[in-house]
């Protein structure tokens, strides 16, 4: 069929993490195609590990994304300890959660006041708006290295956390550093809360309007976070982590190294901080119960926009809730940094919640090595739910100017906050 | 250098972590004034891969036809080129099993199904085109940005550290990783600048800054050290692969630290 237009094409879409593009070919009746290039090269995360000693696999998971580098590391220790039948004391899990946490202050921050705010403010780069919004990007900043801070101190590093090993830590830091820590987190929470004002002023496209299947880890102990046994549909569906590969599968397209991901068969669905809240709000408490209560009507669960406001909200309560964990592992002082761990043979699988949403690891251990590994990233769960949202955006604007168009477009796709190396890690079918 | 710097920011096949390490930096924004950011899709939306730039800084291994293609535009339009990072310099993780066929690695990942794209096995840049430095690490150290940066805007030129992790270790008086808790720490061969960071915190050494190009006096003695603590020529070569499957002198490397132990 001929088409009547050149297709709208967006070769690299900026500020994302890794390369991807946008395809929108019109045809006489409208929209006829809307596909989201993944041109990012092909990494063989799986296959590459499969046969080596499980703890160097450990350190080569992480350098999928160094956005969510812990966010790796922390799943796929977790995966490993499953499989080989440890469990970590619970000062180390709270410990590991703070890391986590840095992980995702320092995500959300990046993502929101660098990727997302420029849009807003007429900015092609965030470096460009430092005069006239000064308070802005020093607010951006100090949450950014109060984030990759509690990850050097936690992990070794702010990018590929080498300290957390299994059965803990190769080291801690001392009762006087985590008391710091406290302290900067208190001095946060204002700053975290500015954020979360700024965002629910920001316009949320009614475009996409529309509903959405959302998934996330339900948190353990019923306190909203990270880590969790089950995963939680908001169709009311609940199922084991172990039982993933029940109820999503993959696919490959063919525009794409990255795999789509569906749920009961064909279903795009959406994981991230919208459905973290949608699904778990319950869990929530402190400051940040309270904003969620009374911004309800900006925290739509049909409206891919308001991720971004979710993601502010995580901020709030994410400060919080780790000064709780450090005053847990500060009752326990002195901590002992690790365990002793015998490397047995084993399955484990491990779901939890990246800043973007569930990451999945599945991991087999053989006589110290691993023998099977099957990763599934946030951003390829997403990527089909992501064609659906820029297809809507695409139905209204395509008679507008294509700047427009690509400009509306783009802002679907930061608002999801992808991880485009990370989706190119791809699972094993 | 005169007037602005034109610089661009490119990325290959990676995990973005060496430009996510260079936008952490706060001093970023002290250069500002002096540069022009000509490409650096991760920040700017006005980002074009095909313009004329004094210093192009590339990150990421070569892992798709389209990179080829890329590297060697980036080249003719750069007075220098700067290879960042694990991926850049020597191919990164991707690389560790390059010795396998694409096919095979293909086959396990995606089955049968297709892609539109050209992707081959991950290489590092200097296979390419001409490389004028290097910044080493996954993700570098953010003093390596500086010093580079640094010495690139007064007109000088970076050296290179030729000196392994384990010098920096024993300047800090971290414990041996290697020699008191017998675990594979490549430390002795790996290049310093990381300030032994993971050996800091007890953790061994994985040589992510790669192997450092020049014989050393630590060679001689780690032979004996490797073999008393039980580790094997393989478990060592193996691990050395992480970050350096295509480094040309590796086999002798190992060979040379082995030699005359009896496995």
């Amino acid at each position: 069929m001929k088409n009547l237009y050149l297709p709208i094409t967006v070769d690299h879409i900026a500020r994302v993490e890794g390369k991807g593009g946008v395809e929108i070919v019109v045809g006489d009746e409208g929209v006829k195609e809307v596909k989201l290039n993944i041109i990012e090269g092909p990494r063989f995360f799986e296959a590459i590990t499969v046969g080596k000693k499980l703890d160097e696999a450990l350190a080569v998971y992480p350098r999928i994304c160094s956005f969510c580098s812990a966010a790796h590391k922390l799943t796929a220790v977790e995966a490993a300890e499953k499989a080989i039948g440890f469990t970590p004391r619970e000062e180390i899990q709270a410990l590991r959660e703070v890391l986590y946490i840095g992980d995702m202050i320092e995500s959300h921050a990046l993502h929101l006041y660098l990727l997302v705010l420029p849009d807003y403010l007429g900015y092609s780069n965030p470096l460009k708006m430092v005069n006239e919004y000064k308070k802005e990007i020093g607010i951006a900043l100090d949450l950014k290295n109060l984030g990759s801070w509690m990850m050097d101190e936690l992990g070794a590093r702010a990018i590929h956390q080498e300290n957390v090993v299994l059965g803990g830590f190769g080291k801690l830091p001392d009762k006087a550093t985590l008391e710091t820590m406290k302290k900067r987190l208190q001095e946060a929470l204002p700053k975290a809360e500015y954020t979360f004002e700024l965002f629910s002023k920001l316009e949320q496209y009614g475009e996409v309007e529309g509903p959405i299947i959302h998934m996330a880890v339900k948190p353990r102990g019923d306190v909203y976070g990270i880590y969790g046994d089950y995963i939680k549909v908001s169709d009311g569906f609940e199922f084991p982590v172990e039982d993933y590969k029940k109820h999503i599968v993959e696919k490959v397209v063919e525009h794409s190294f990255a795999k789509h991901s569906f749920y009961k068969g064909e279903k795009p669905f959406m994981v991230g901080a919208l459905p973290r809240l949608v699904n778990n709000a319950e869990t929530l408490y402190g400051r940040a119960r309270e904003l969620y209560e009374s911004h309800r009507d900006l925290l739509r669960p049909t409206n891919p926009f308001a991720n971004n406001l979710a993601q502010a909200l995580e901020l709030v309560y994410f400060t919080e809730r780790a000064i709780d964990l450090i005053d847990e592992a500060l009752a326990k002082w002195p901590i002992a940094p690790r365990d002793r761990v015998e490397v047995k043979d084993g399955f484990g699988v491990s779901a939890t919640e990246a800043p973007r949403g569930i990451v999945t690891y599945a991991l087999e251990v053989k006589d110290g090595r691993v023998a099977y590994a099957d990763i599934i990233t946030p951003t390829a769960y997403n990527f089909a739910m992501m064609e659906v949202h820029v297809r809507m955006m695409a139905e209204k604007h395509y008679n507008d100017d294509p700047e427009r168009l690509k400009y509306l477009t783009e802002m679907v796709v930061r608002a999801y906050d992808p991880c485009i190396s990370c989706s190119v890690h791809v699972a094993r079918l | 250098m005169e007037g602005k710097v034109r610089i661009g920011f490119y990325a290959l096949t990676s995990c973005y972590g060496c430009q996510l390490q260079l936008a952490m930096m706060d001093e970023i924004l002290q250069l500002l004034p002096h540069a022009e950011i000509v490409c650096w899709f991760m920040l700017e939306r006005d980002s074009y891969e095909d313009e004329p730039v004094d210093i192009a800084f590339i990150e990421g291994s070569v892992s798709t036809e389209e990179e080829v293609e890329l590297v060697k535009k980036i080249r003719e339009n750069a007075k220098i080129v700067v290879a960042v990072g694990s991926c850049a310099v020597h191919g990164g993780v991707q690389s560790w099993e390059k010795d396998k066929s694409l096919e095979e690695l293909w086959k396990t990942v995606y089955g049968d199904g297709k892609v539109k794209f050209e992707p081959k096995m991950a290489e590092p840049v200097e296979n390419y085109i001409k490389v004028d430095y290097r910044i080493y690490g996954c993700p570098p150290e953010k003093k390596d940005f500086l010093y580079a940066l640094g010495t690139f805007l007064v007109g000088s030129w970076p050296e290179d550290i030729d000196y392994p992790v384990c010098v920096e270790c024993r300047l800090k008086g971290h414990p041996c990783v290697l020699i008191e808790k017998g675990e594979p720490c490549l430390g002795p061969i790996t290049r310093a600048g990381c300030d032994a960071r993971c050996p800091g915190f007890g953790v061994a050494c994985i040589g992510c800054r790669g192997a450092i190009g020049y014989d050393v006096a630590w060679f001689d003695s780690l032979a004996k050290t490797f073999k008393e603590k039980g580790l094997t020529k393989e478990d060592i070569l193996q691990r050395m692969k992480m970050f350096n499957a295509h480094n040309p002198k590796l086999e002798e490397m190992v060979e040379k630290i082995f030699q005359g132990v009896e496995e």
